[in-house]
């Protein structure tokens, strides 16, 4: 075979290095007699890193079409080289499942939440320090209820969040529909995607409760510190915790009932990317979601009431950074306006 | 009011009177800050009730509520007409009457030309003006205003009681906390005196320095005075002493009687006058010991 593409086979290898050492020979190929358990070794002219690569090549080539010339048949040799395609249908409780296309719609949730925590989580740190560090605390306070306050902020971070959102999906969108062609864009075959509505709403409500804990806990972090930069440890370990999930992706994948995996479920702070990547991939029982969506939303009101109260005690603070046990041990209202 | 165990004010109860000027008066630590803060409901109190007229503060009574606190800000890399259309509209005012009364206050303070200048790029006493328009801004009914002149150059200071007169002559009362002792005496109908969260003192100033005994005589003199429970010598020198009366309120001895005590003992006196100790003289002997106290 070697013969037939061009080669000489040669029996002195010393003397065949030797020409190759000294340039005249391009390379010499040494076939043990068993290739698949003793390495081929190839002497050659150096051609440059990517340049050597080549001996690789041919080095191979050769072994494989002499394989396939053994071999004697096309379609055998088709299969000896793994040329062939399956379809798998998979079944949970009686239903065809969805497979990977039906993984990539729910993923959108993960990716809208990353997206608009990166670009928020800025504004949810200062949105308290401003008036902290402005000073304007205590007239803001003698006007408006630190309630309404501080879930108007909440609330405008939830539309801005959508705004952005809608910023770049649009020209995405536009840019798509409008000027695919123009632009070269590959055609998307939507139809090739699987849209389960309850792994939808799923994902839905796990990016909704896990913006409004994370929103909560930076408002009532920056209501307790007295400057941004103090505050950026505190938003550091968030976001720790918030993406270390996804160093444990591959245990997420293969086997969502291990001990780390389920701790990342319920965890407040981890739950709502391990929850939205388990949904996607068909691993989070319908009570596990209920579970995690009922403690998101349950711990941001809980976070809601402690970020006020941190607000109202925290924030007059306006060089210190307050302790939660002075924040706790402040008094609780007695017959006097309760805001 | 109680901070992490330690109680700050106890045991307070006074009443301020509608259209009279209030002074709130005590060193620093005496919890004056504190009571204002919770009879905004800023501070939640312990035990007790603090009521803006007969109701418990909310904020949205916070409208009619002008407040100048004792830390002082603004948004600063907002423009000044920005921040006071806020803060405007927050006390309840239309946007467009906000901006109205904003840029008319503006042009009687001389920054109408600054209405479109961020905060931060104004002068210090410039941002004393602006805060001092978004205290009083829709006309407040009850103005609070906890140390007004701190901070303040002589100008503003002089424009902050040419307003508080004009606030208090349009019918607003006004409560403030200060440490100028000549500002209570000049402007203000009745005072309390704090100390370790406690009233001190209550009443009209005639009234407080009647309780502090606040007489003080003057005499003329040859020969030695004597010592005596019912006075304390402040100035003794050749000719002429001071003695302070040291009862309190009706337990004050009668002037008339010390003068025969000091005839009766062999001193000649050639002058004898009384007078009322200031408020800064009773201020002084009730905080002499603890004024390095600080943080209200």
């Amino acid at each position: 075979m070697a013969t037939a593409l061009g080669g000489t086979i040669i029996t002195d290898d010393a003397a065949a290095i030797a020409a190759v050492k000294s340039g005249d020979g391009d390379a010499h190929f040494v076939y043990p007699a068993d290739p698949a358990k003793t390495a081929t070794q190839v002497y050659g002219v150096d051609k440059g890193l990517f340049g050597n690569g080549e001996y690789d090549g041919v080095a191979t080539q050769v072994l494989s079409i002499s394989a396939q010339d053994q071999i004697g048949d096309p379609a055998l040799t088709a299969l000896a080289q793994g040329n062939i395609s399956v379809t798998s249908t998979t079944f949970t409780d009686g239903e065809e499942t969805a497979g990977f296309m039906g993984m990539i719609p729910p993923l959108i949730f993960v990716a809208i939440f990353f997206l608009v925590f990166m670009l928020l989580s800025n504004q949810m740190l200062t949105s308290t320090l401003e008036e902290k560090e402005n000073r304007v605390t205590e007239m803001i306070l003698t006007t408006l209820n630190p309630t309404a306050l501080i879930s108007g902020k909440i609330i405008s971070l939830f539309i801005v969040g959508f705004v952005q959102v809608l910023v770049f999906l649009v020209p995405v969108l536009v840019a798509y529909v409008f000027f695919r062609t123009p632009l070269n864009l590959p055609e998307i075959d939507l139809s090739s995607f699987t849209f389960d509505p309850v792994q939808m709403i799923i994902g839905a409500l796990l990016a909704l409760g896990g913006f409004a804990l994370f929103t909560g806990t930076l408002v009532a972090i920056g209501a307790v510190m007295p400057t941004a930069k103090d505050a950026g440890s505190w938003f550091s370990a968030l976001i720790v915790l918030m993406i270390v999930p996804l160093y444990a992706l591959s245990l997420v994948m293969s086997d969502p009932n291990s001990p780390v995996v389920q701790m990342f479920t319920y965890f407040p702070y981890s739950a709502p990317i391990t929850a939205m990547l388990r949904n996607a991939f068909g691993s989070l029982a319908g009570w596990e979601a209920a579970i995690v969506i009922t403690e998101l939303f349950l711990l941001s009101a809980i976070v809601l009431q402690l970020a006020v109260r941190l607000f109202r005690y925290g924030s007059i603070e306006y060089t210190n950074k307050v302790s939660f046990k002075t924040v706790f041990s402040r008094p609780k209202a007695v017959g006097v306006g309760r805001r | 009011m109680d901070f992490a165990g330690s109680t700050v004010v106890e045991d307070l109860s006074f009443d301020v009177r509608r259209g009279e000027t209030f002074g709130f008066l005590g060193s620093n630590g005496s919890g004056k800050t504190t009571t204002l803060r919770a009879l905004l409901g800023i501070y939640l109190p312990t035990a007790g009730v603090l009521h803006i007229d007969g109701r418990p503060f909310t904020p949205e009574a916070g409208s009619r509520l002008g407040y100048l606190p004792e830390e002082r800000g603004l948004y600063k890399k907002e423009s000044v007409l920005t921040v006071m259309t806020y803060f405007g509209q927050l006390k309840g005012l239309s946007k467009k009457a906000a901006v109205s009364w904003s840029m008319n206050y503006l042009a009687r303070v001389g920054l109408e030309d600054k209405a479109k200048a961020r905060v931060d790029n104004l002068s210090g006493g410039q941002q004393q003006k602006v805060q001092l328009g978004v205290t009083i801004m829709n006309d407040p009914e009850l103005l609070i205003l906890d140390e007004p002149t701190k901070g303040f150059d002589p100008v503003n200071r002089r424009l902050l009681m040419d307003i508080m007169e004009e606030q208090k002559r349009a019918g607003a009362t006004v409560l403030m906390v200060t440490h100028q002792m000549e500002e209570v005496e000049r402007l203000c109908d009745r005072v309390i005196l704090l100390k370790g969260g406690r009233a001190e003192a209550y009443g009209t100033i005639p009234e407080v320095q009647n309780q502090y005994g606040g007489t003080m005589i003057r005499i003329g003199y040859s020969g030695d005075i004597p010592d005596s429970p019912h006075y304390d010598i402040s100035v003794r020198d050749r000719n002429y002493a001071e003695l302070t009366l040291t009862g309190t309120g009706t337990k004050t001895v009668d002037e008339a009687l010390i003068l025969r005590d000091l005839v009766d003992a062999g001193v000649l006196v050639r002058s004898f006058t009384t007078s009322k100790l200031s408020l800064e003289e009773i201020f002084v002997s009730v905080y002499g010991e603890q004024n390095e106290m600080v943080g209200a």
